[in-house]
């Protein structure tokens, strides 16, 4: 009965679902992301090759949160992910300095993708525990973030090691899906 | 181009074959029309090219009707060699010339006849040797026939392999000390790390990123683009043999390295010790401490002989690693000790990915009723731990989704497992039926013509309807625009109706 309750109360107040992609470069740090927001803990990875996919749910929303693979390789199969995709987390190693301007070039090509119009960006400047890591300010500058137009988008400073920043990323994400965004 | 001739069998079987190469592999293809026995075998295939030259073929794929020969080493797919092969001895033997190997692989094999001469009827001398391919083992000699295609088909894009960074980089790959990781012995790596100049396998590799780019930079062999500068860098540094001898100069000889099915925890303490605080390296003021092991903690008796200096350094390195251990608790996922079931979910940003499998489905004919008259069908498609589902269709027992969806295919290739559900609001959603696919074969031979240069259309294999599956028809694996793909219309199980028509499509990703 409280199941049968809890399903009635969820149908009729919406427990949205929505579809994130976790791009950006390799080494960036999004399947760390991706578990230390599932799992709640630091996981170690390998590279991966293919994606990874699991399901986070937060402040009432169900984010199918996919992990893609980000090898110089892997990349074109990104496209295959964007439809049906409400949002776009990119991840950027801010430690990774002599990278930034592909990681730059990386984000602008998915902008201006058709199947990704609609969807909201949310940028994690990870790595932030890391020496030499640039702040949220550096790299907005790096990423040229100015430049988006007629997208709703936030920055955030994160260290997923630390868990810093993350959860904060994604009451921005589901806040904004939730007012009608992406 | 493929070249293809036809051999008859004095038992009345038929035999096609139809021999091409891919960017850098040898495939073959034997298309065996009228054998559809398949057996499993354990044994990895050789043959002997016309310089005496042993090859072998780690990965054969026989499914029925056809098999696939190349190249890659994944072992396990060897299906149903054994059903051909009596068909190839006769065929061998029919051809009369002395078949050059047939002793050894007798010793291999003990009674698998050697089909080589098959070949010879239409052999020219054969293209340079294959140096990657191991020269072990002695088996069933199929060789001739890959090599008998060779003269024809290969070359054409040899071009653009022999130079560019790509090819240096391969040729740097041969060298006998790149051969092994660096730092585990695991063979055959396939990535590196730029900044020390080692090759390395793809967990060690993992460890080298968690340290930051600022100590190791990693790129891999086959997934990343490399410039000349990158290679010469590499090139300068002197691969494995030259940086272990620099980084590894002074380990104790009691030290235990990391092997190559050592925990992240081994290869990450390893690894810190050797690159991050360079604890082995020939570098001045950290000779005189004998080395405390991997899991050991400070004893007193080795501080003792220490310098002031060096005992900083120690400390601070226990408590980094007490903090390593706090915040990597998820790392020791092998462990037994470990209880909590979801931890072991871990092991997903640990599975190995070898490619992508693309999964449309395209409809479902006579669904079960679940609701008063009708269902709302969705279908939900499970790999290993992943899953993925369509969106829901209404009031509709033949619906058509055409939907795509995409699952990563694990090292260890899980079967497709599809669920069909009908929604329900309130209630739990009711179940209208399963099916399981076994996607080796497609992955296989997608595996084999990954590279293939191939524009026509071909059929490579099928899964043959019968009692053993519910298929209304076979499955057959086709080779069209490059795709692999393969169709697949299925009776649902467990359920009193319903069939289920999808379509596969594997893209491997080499790495």
């Amino acid at each position: 009965m409280g199941i049968l309750f809890s399903k009635m109360f969820s149908s009729v107040f919406g427990n949205k679902e929505a579809r994130i992609l976790v791009l950006g470069l390799d080494n960036a740090g999004k399947t760390t992301i991706l578990y230390r927001l599932q799992m709640g803990e630091v996981v170690s990875t390998i590279p991966t090759i293919g994606f990874n996919v699991e399901t986070v749910q937060y402040n009432n929303i169900k984010f199918q949160v996919w992990d893609l693979g980000g090898q110089t390789s892997i990349r074109p199969y990104w496209r295959c992910y964007f439809p049906n995709t409400q949002a776009i987390i990119y991840v950027v190693d801010s430690s990774d300095v002599d990278r930034l301007v592909i990681a730059k070039d990386e984000f602008h090509a998915i902008l201006e993708e058709e199947e990704l119009r609609g969807a909201i960006v949310l940028i994690f400047a990870n790595k932030q525990d890391l020496p030499g890591a640039l702040d949220d300010a550096a790299v907005t500058e790096a990423l040229e973030l100015h430049k988006i137009k007629n997208r709703q988008w936030a920055i955030f400073k994160t260290s997923a090691i630390k868990g810093e920043g993350l959860f904060e990323g994604l009451d921005w994400l589901s806040n904004t899906l939730k007012s009608g965004g992406g | 181009m493929p070249c293809f001739s036809k051999f008859s069998l004095p038992s009345g079987f038929f035999v096609d074959f139809g021999i091409f190469f891919g960017y850098d592999e040898i495939i073959a293809a034997i298309h065996v029309i009228s054998v559809s026995i398949v057996w499993r075998m354990e044994m990895p295939i050789s043959h002997k090219n016309s310089e005496g030259k042993t090859y072998k073929n780690d990965c054969v794929l026989i499914v029925p009707n056809t098999i696939i020969f190349h190249d890659c080493p994944i072992s396990d797919w060897l299906f149903g060699f054994l059903g051909l092969v009596p068909c190839l001895h006769d065929l061998l033997h029919s051809d009369e010339q002395s078949c050059s190997s047939c002793k050894e692989e007798q010793k291999f094999s003990g009674s698998l006849p050697c089909p080589d001469d098959l070949l010879h009827s239409n052999k020219q001398s054969d293209s340079s040797g294959r140096d990657r391919h191991k020269s072990t083992g002695s088996a069933p000699c199929l060789d001739d026939l890959l090599h008998s295609g060779r003269r024809s088909c290969r070359g054409s894009r040899d071009p653009q392999k022999s130079s560019g960074p790509q090819k240096r980089l391969e040729q740097l790959l041969s060298q006998s000390g790149n051969k092994i990781c660096a730092d585990c012995g695991s063979p055959d790596p396939k990535w590196v790390s730029i900044s020390f100049g080692v090759f390395i396998c793809i967990k060690c590799s993992g460890v080298h990123r968690s340290l930051g780019v600022h100590l190791t930079k990693v790129l891999s062999i086959k997934l990343d683009e490399w410039t000349d500068e990158q290679v010469n860098t590499l090139i300068d540094l002197g691969g494995n043999t030259a940086a272990n001898k620099k980084y590894e100069a002074f380990i104790p000889d009691d030290y235990q390295k990391p092997k190559s099915d050592a925990s992240i925890e081994e290869r990450s303490d390893f690894i810190r010790r050797k690159y991050e605080q360079k604890q082995f390296s020939n570098c001045d003021g950290h000779m005189s401490c004998p080395f405390p092991g991997p899991r050991s903690t400070l004893s007193s008796s080795c501080s003792s002989h220490c310098s002031p200096q060096d005992k900083k350094q120690y400390e601070k390195q226990a408590t980094r690693h007490r903090i390593g251990n706090a915040f990597r608790n998820s790392w020791g996922r092998k462990d037994t000790e470990y209880k909590n079931n979801k931890k072991s979910n871990s092991l997903a940003a640990m599975v190995e990915f070898v490619g992508l499998i693309k999964v449309n489905v395209v409809k479902g004919t006579n669904l079960a009723v679940r609701d008063v008259l009708t269902s709302d069908p969705y279908v939900v498609l499970t790999l290993g731990q992943q899953s993925v589902r369509t969106r829901v269709i209404k009031n509709n027992l033949n619906p058509i989704w055409n939907e795509s969806l995409m699952l990563s295919i694990p090292e260890q290739i899980p079967p497709l497992k599809v669920l069909v559900y009908d929604k329900d609001k309130f209630t739990t959603d009711d179940f209208m039926g399963e099916a399981e696919i076994d996607i080796q074969p497609l992955v296989s031979a997608a595996k084999a013509y990954e590279n293939s240069t191939i524009t026509e259309s071909m059929q490579l294999g099928k899964w043959i309807a019968g009692q053993d599956n519910t298929l209304v028809k076979d499955g057959i694996i086709s080779l069209a625009d490059g795709k692999v793909k393969q169709e697949i219309s299925l009776k649902l199980k467990n359920v009193e109706r319903g069939v289920l028509e999808i379509e596969l499509e594997c893209v491997p990703l080499t790495q």
